[in-house]
């Protein structure tokens, strides 16, 4: 190997390696960019520099109060609709009564805008965490029923009937072949609840809430401070992509063996 | 915020000895914080409540509807919101919730353009392209604004857009008007003058439209179970709102220490611009904090005739209880 091609290979290397933050840098100078040299005012389109100036305007306990209004109920949301979702797929995928009484009502649920119907629900649960948790869990809730149910759907028939054939009580079947096989499935089903969590949540605040990342955001927009409820928008979607990678962590850690092999 | 309203009540309470078992009270807004909401912070942080025993919370709300819906629903007892809304609204359903006190005595509707399009009055939007908000209770008044104006909706053009939309659009060039509530006067000239413009306000109450507007509403509920209550929250906010347009620097900062993402300045600035629509020629020849029957039935037909009601819908005196007021 050659002296001098070293620098430069290494150079190389780590600009692959670094390749998706360069491109993320690049963006935010472009953009910075934009702002200064189109004089484009701060109404329409902040800059970074201005968005990351209106960061440090609010004061660091306000964000954390802010953070944790939202972070809760999203959490509640999603830990209750893994709750209604797994039990209710095992159900589904058991009796083909229930999944054919269950199926329409899960649709017509699904495609239901939330939106629409937060209003009403606030109506009938009042303005605290309730109706902001059962607004957070009719989002998530969906793909985790079907991802849950596909996978457990996808269990190669001969290990049912080797099982059947050993006299398996139906419940072993469950737990030991079904739901090992499904894990996959579930956790691409988490991964996108989690961030449909944070939507929930974020839609709950539209409607009623007096804190949380969401209420920030639409209050801030209320006194024109755009840079501000981009700073908000901004925090929110690293809290949304920090959740996302903690579901992945935690498969990793749990659930090594689901993962798809490396190669 | 709660939490800061808790310790601002508990600091009030022990500094007045009266006070032991203060009574609650849930006040709703029917929007977000801002300068035209200062008075029910200032009442708190003043402790013009403490001194009546009460310890007030405040619930923020989405629209005139929604401080309704909740006032009639219980989950708060007393609150601001537009008149016209509860008229239309008792109008068609018997909602439990009444008008105990004005606050915004003329209405806050107006259009704003920019100086430089060469629009100065309302005659003048002939033929122009003007924006709005989806949801806001002007677009109801718009065709009553317009008569009087001798103009037509067919004379204009209307659009529809985000609130937080609606002045950059103006600026931009994107729209020649917009219709938004004089509430937004301070902010609007900020933001113009960060393009190096200057806008002008065509309020609507300028031009024919004499109506109540924004109004203290308590749910009938409250006022049949609690009613020594209610006289003395009315009392207090009758207090808080006087102090609130005399020291609009100090209102500011006390909507601050409370909601602390709002700008005391920006608020103050608010207060100033408003002062017109709490104080002026109507509450000076009936007195502040009274309803008069003439002008009640005026606002009535005003709202039975923007929301396509028929006149005898409702007897606008139900709308209304005054009682409580001393």
């Amino acid at each position: 190997m050659n002296q001098t091609s070293q620098p430069k290979l290494w150079l190389a290397q780590q600009a692959n390696r670094f390749a998706p933050a360069l491109f993320f840098i690049g963006l935010v100078l472009l953009w910075e960019l934009i702002c200064r040299v189109g004089k484009v005012p701060n109404y329409i389109l902040p800059s970074p520099s201005a968005i990351i100036t209106a960061f440090f305007n609010v004061e660091f306990s306000r964000w954390m109060i802010h953070l944790w209004a939202t972070l809760r109920v999203a959490l509640m949301g999603f830990v209750l609709s893994i709750m209604i979702a797994i039990p209710l797929s095992i159900g589904m995928m058991r009796s083909q009564l229930m999944n054919r009484i269950l199926y329409p009502a899960l649709i017509v649920i699904q495609s239901t805008p939330v939106v629409a119907v937060a209003p009403l629900i606030i109506v009938l649960l009042g303005t605290d965490d309730p109706s902001r948790v059962l607004i957070t869990c009719l989002i998530t809730f969906f793909p985790l029923v079907v991802s849950t149910t596909t996978g457990m759907l996808e269990t190669p028939p001969e290990m049912i009937e080797l099982s059947q054939s050993l006299r398996a009580p139906r419940y072993r079947e469950t737990w030991q072949i079904r739901i090992p096989y499904a894990i996959p499935h579930i956790f691409s089903g988490l991964r996108v609840s989690i961030t449909l969590a944070i939507i929930g949540a974020v839609v709950a605040e539209f409607v009623a809430a007096e804190e949380g990342l969401g209420y920030f955001i639409q209050f801030s927009t209320s006194f024109f401070k755009i840079p501000q409820a981009f700073a908000g928008l901004i925090f929110l979607s690293v809290i949304s992509l920090l959740l996302f990678k903690s579901v992945q962590w935690i498969q990793a850690w749990f659930f090594p063996w689901s993962l798809p092999k490396k190669k | 915020m709660k939490k800061a309203l808790r310790v601002s009540l508990l600091a009030s309470l022990i500094a007045s000895t009266s006070a032991i078992a203060a009574d609650q009270v849930t006040f709703q807004l029917d929007w977000l914080p801002g300068g035209d909401k200062a008075p029910v912070y200032v009442g708190i942080q003043q402790g013009f409540f403490a001194e009546e025993d009460l310890e007030v919370s405040i619930a923020s709300g989405r629209g005139s509807t929604d401080a309704l819906t909740k006032m009639a629903t219980g989950q708060s007892d007393i609150g601001s919101s537009d008149i016209s809304a509860l008229m239309a609204a008792k109008a068609q359903d018997d909602v439990p919730v009444v008008a105990v006190m004005p606050y915004f005595t003329q209405a806050p509707h107006a259009f704003f353009a920019l100086k430089s399009s060469g629009i100065s009055s309302i005659k003048d939007l002939k033929g122009k392209k003007i924006a709005t908000s989806p949801f806001t209770s002007s677009n109801a008044f718009l065709p009553l604004v317009l008569k009087e104006n001798n103009l037509t909706e067919d004379d204009i053009k209307l659009v529809k857009s985000d609130p937080g939309a609606l002045a950059p659009m103006m600026i931009t060039g994107n729209t020649d008007a917009i219709i938004a509530w004089v509430t937004n006067t301070a902010l609007f000239i900020a933001q113009a003058k960060e393009a190096g413009k200057e806008i002008v306000e065509m309020p609507w109450s300028d031009s024919g439209l004499s109506l109540y507007s924004s109004s203290l509403l308590a749910s009938e509920r409250f006022l049949e179970e609690r009613p020594e209550v209610a006289e003395r929250f009315i009392k207090a906010f009758a207090k808080a709102v006087k102090f609130t347009y005399e020291n609009p620097q100090t209102a500011g900062e006390d909507l601050h220490k409370m909601v602390p993402e709002v700008d005391a300045n920006i608020v103050a600035a608010q207060i100033k611009s408003i002062t017109g629509l709490v104080f002026n020629d109507v509450t000076e020849q009936d007195g502040f904090g009274h309803f008069t029957s003439e002008r009640i039935k005026q606002t009535w037909q005003y709202a039975a005739e923007a929301n396509g009601l028929s006149q005898d819908a409702l007897d606008p005196e139900t709308a209304v209880n005054s009682r409580f007021f001393k």
